[in-house]
């Protein structure tokens, strides 16, 4: 099957953008694809780095690197090489090379432990946090604090000034708009006035509610559960002013026009609905929507002639059902006007290297014409 | 030493776990739907699949049910049962904390669905259970754990111990893994497997390697282009074939030694719904006569 084709946003229009933040669910190929957006932000002349939210250090394997650390890392050397040899190759690269890439993997081992270091006020709240039995149920289920961290990361570089474009690739969710609702999420955890009725409740009659709902409560739990919940809450109590301000400063740098999201998906009999959904809840957010990337299209070779027969007859069978549900995607998401910003290859095989990377930079835009 | 599939989904309670992405959805699908076939009430159960109607338990032919859990029922659920007396329960249910604690507090969300289940098992000949992806579903089993080792004494506590020794029971409970020939998926598995075996040490799980590409050329062709500026990209539909075919041997060498089982890629088509995928599946569970 060969694809007529379709209207897209230039992606190269997006990645001016001074933040940009990609949400998708695992699986998509969001990771090689936000690195690959911010090779090509490089290509483009900007000073770029990229933030990727990665416990496997996957990014660190599929780029050939031993690590990345918690610092930038100063991948420019290396997108030189490829450039250079792309462009002895006679492909579709700029002249010149005059931007730069930088990685970061934030160490998220001990995110949680930074987070509280970060909103208590004082050494000896911080332990006390530490130390509640509650804190470390706590610290295991709640996924909020990989977002803040790295919101709090994202907020830092941009403060630096020394980023023409920062590139933040979200956590690994099951829902793609977990990352969006992360950060509310864990300010309602900081509302004030629930932990103000557990800590100083405000008269006696809700005092005595509280304590006729406790008493229940610790029938289910057993006792000591109430001990640790109101030390909990109280210590959340005193850092909420402080998380509270901060929370505030990184949802302005989200709002605000010099960031943008982009949603990255593949082609599933859902993604029409999922799109949109996303782009409400953006909207909803105050949070500017920049475009869709569909990952992993098996459009751009062709299934019409060739070997349809025998041991290929199967396969052919696969991926011409595979190219008529992308079209069908793409046709959806057209008739709801969404932008698709760029419909990126499936690839044959793993990446390797920055050289793999590039070729999945340059196939963003296959077409763009360079200065 | 891994089980064989087929040790694995006939049992009474199945946990279908893996990735997202991986098609848990329609495995753990086309199993309860193969079960409720040869006669054995079934449930299938997923968890705030925020597709479908929540909470209500839903028909879905001859022996099958479907429940999509969701957690602030259930809590009330649990609340009433435990509780006993309606005026206490409601009481309880309307103080702003317990609203407060059933939706943000730690852990108490997961405990919960995953005690639905529990308590559900006992009105089912099987229930098959689709799983959160790998991270969000450890925490289901994390929190239990968690719950039990935090508040000694409680029904909670007795509760969250009776699940853990079920699910830890070989004879009552399977734990299956579902991947992708692909490596992160692949990986993935392999942690979330050990993750489990801290939690269930004498209950392994079964692995299924699920949209196996139809295979062509030599499995053991190795990518000869690393290393020149050659792109990963596919030359041609039969080059991208032939690449798939070596691609997916080579990494499906991350479980060598593991005796999985696959499914073959069931190819899209227009008119594919959820429940005709989980058909086609099925017919490839019964050739391979993993269900009894």
């Amino acid at each position: 099957m060969t694809m007529a084709p379709i209207r897209l946003r230039p992606i190269d229009e997006i990645l001016g953008k001074r933040v940009l933040i990609t949400c998708g669910t695992g699986g998509v190929g969001k990771t090689t694809l936000s690195a690959a957006m911010a090779l090509r932000t490089a290509l483009l002349g900007k000073k770029t780095v990229v933030i990727t939210i990665d416990p496997a250090k996957r990014l660190a394997t599929s780029l050939g690197l031993k690590s990345l650390g918690d610092e930038p890392t100063d991948l420019t050397p290396l997108v030189r090489q490829a450039w250079e040899k792309a462009r002895d190759a006679g492909a579709n690269v700029p002249p010149e090379l005059t931007g730069t890439l930088h990685a970061i993997i934030p160490d998220t081992r001990r995110t949680f432990d930074s987070f509280v270091h970060e909103v208590a006020t004082s050494p000896a709240l911080e332990k006390r946090i530490l130390a509640n039995p509650l804190f470390q149920i706590f610290a295991k289920e709640f996924s909020g604090a990989n977002e803040y961290m790295a919101l709090q990361r994202l907020q830092t570089l941009e403060r630096s000034g020394q980023w023409d474009c920062i590139l933040l690739d979200t956590p690994p969710s099951r829902n793609t708009l977990d990352f969006l609702a992360a950060p509310k999420l864990l300010g309602a955890m900081f509302e004030e006035k629930l932990i103000r009725w557990l800590v100083v409740p405000a008269n006696r009659l809700v005092a005595s509610g509280m304590k006729k709902g406790v008493a229940i409560l610790e029938r289910l739990t057993g006792a000591g559960f109430m001990t640790n919940l109101v030390d909990f809450a109280t210590a959340l109590f005193d850092v909420q002013g402080n998380f509270t301000s901060k929370l505030n400063s990184m949802l302005a740098l989200l709002e605000s026009p010099d960031s943008g999201f982009m949603m990255v998906t593949m082609a599933t009999p859902d993604t029409a609905p999922e799109v949109r959904h996303f782009i409400e809840t953006l909207a909803s957010h105050r949070f500017r929507f920049e475009g869709v990337a569909l990952n992993r299209t098996l459009s751009y070779f062709s299934t019409d002639a060739g070997q349809s027969s025998g041991a290929y007859a199967r396969a052919f069978e696969v991926l011409q059902g595979l190219q008529r549900r992308e079209r069908r995607v793409l046709d959806q998401l057209e008739a709801s006007d969404i932008r698709v910003c760029a419909t990126v290859p499936e690839l044959a095989r793993d990446v390797h290297s920055i050289e793999d990377l590039l070729h999945v930079a340059l196939a963003l835009a296959p077409e763009a014409r360079w200065k | 030493m891994a089980p064989k599939v087929e040790d694995v989904v006939r049992r009474k309670l199945v946990f279908v776990g893996g990735k997202g992405g991986v098609g848990k959805t329609a495995v753990s699908q086309a199993i309860s739907l193969g079960l409720a076939r040869s006669g054995k009430r079934t449930l299938w159960a997923t968890f705030e699949d925020p597709t479908r109607p929540q909470g209500v338990l839903e028909p879905r032919g001859p022996n099958l049910w479907h429940l999509n859990c969701e957690a602030s029922l259930a809590f009330e659920e649990y609340a009433a049962m435990k509780i006993r007396v309606p005026g206490l329960t409601k009481l309880f249910l309307q103080n702003k904390l317990m609203r407060y604690l059933s939706k943000a507090a730690p852990g108490i969300h997961e405990l919960v669905l995953l005690g639905k289940i529990w308590f559900e098992r006992l009105n089912y000949d099987h229930v098959v259970v689709d799983m959160p992806s790998t991270g969000y579903g450890l925490a289901m089993f994390q929190s239990t754990a968690n719950f039990s080792k935090a508040f000694s004494g409680g029904p909670i506590y007795h509760d969250a111990e009776a699940m853990l020794r079920s699910f830890h029971d070989a004879r009552e409970t399977g734990h299956l893994i579902v991947s992708l020939p692909e490596e992160m998926p692949l990986q993935e598995s392999l942690e979330l497997n050990g993750y489990l075996m801290r939690y269930f040490p004498d209950n392994p799980a079964a692995f299924v390697v699920n949209r196996r590409f139809p295979r062509v050329g030599d499995d053991a062709a190795r990518d000869p282009e690393v290393g020149r500026w050659e792109s990963p990209l596919a030359k041609s539909a039969e080059d991208y074939a032939r690449k798939r075919t070596a691609l997916e041997a080579f990494n499906l060498r991350l479980w060598d030694g593991i005796p999985w089982g696959q499914i073959e890629f069931v190819p899209p088509s227009p008119t594919n719904s959820a429940s005709e995928v989980a058909d086609k599946i099925l017919s490839q569970i019964q050739a391979q006569r993993w269900l009894a």
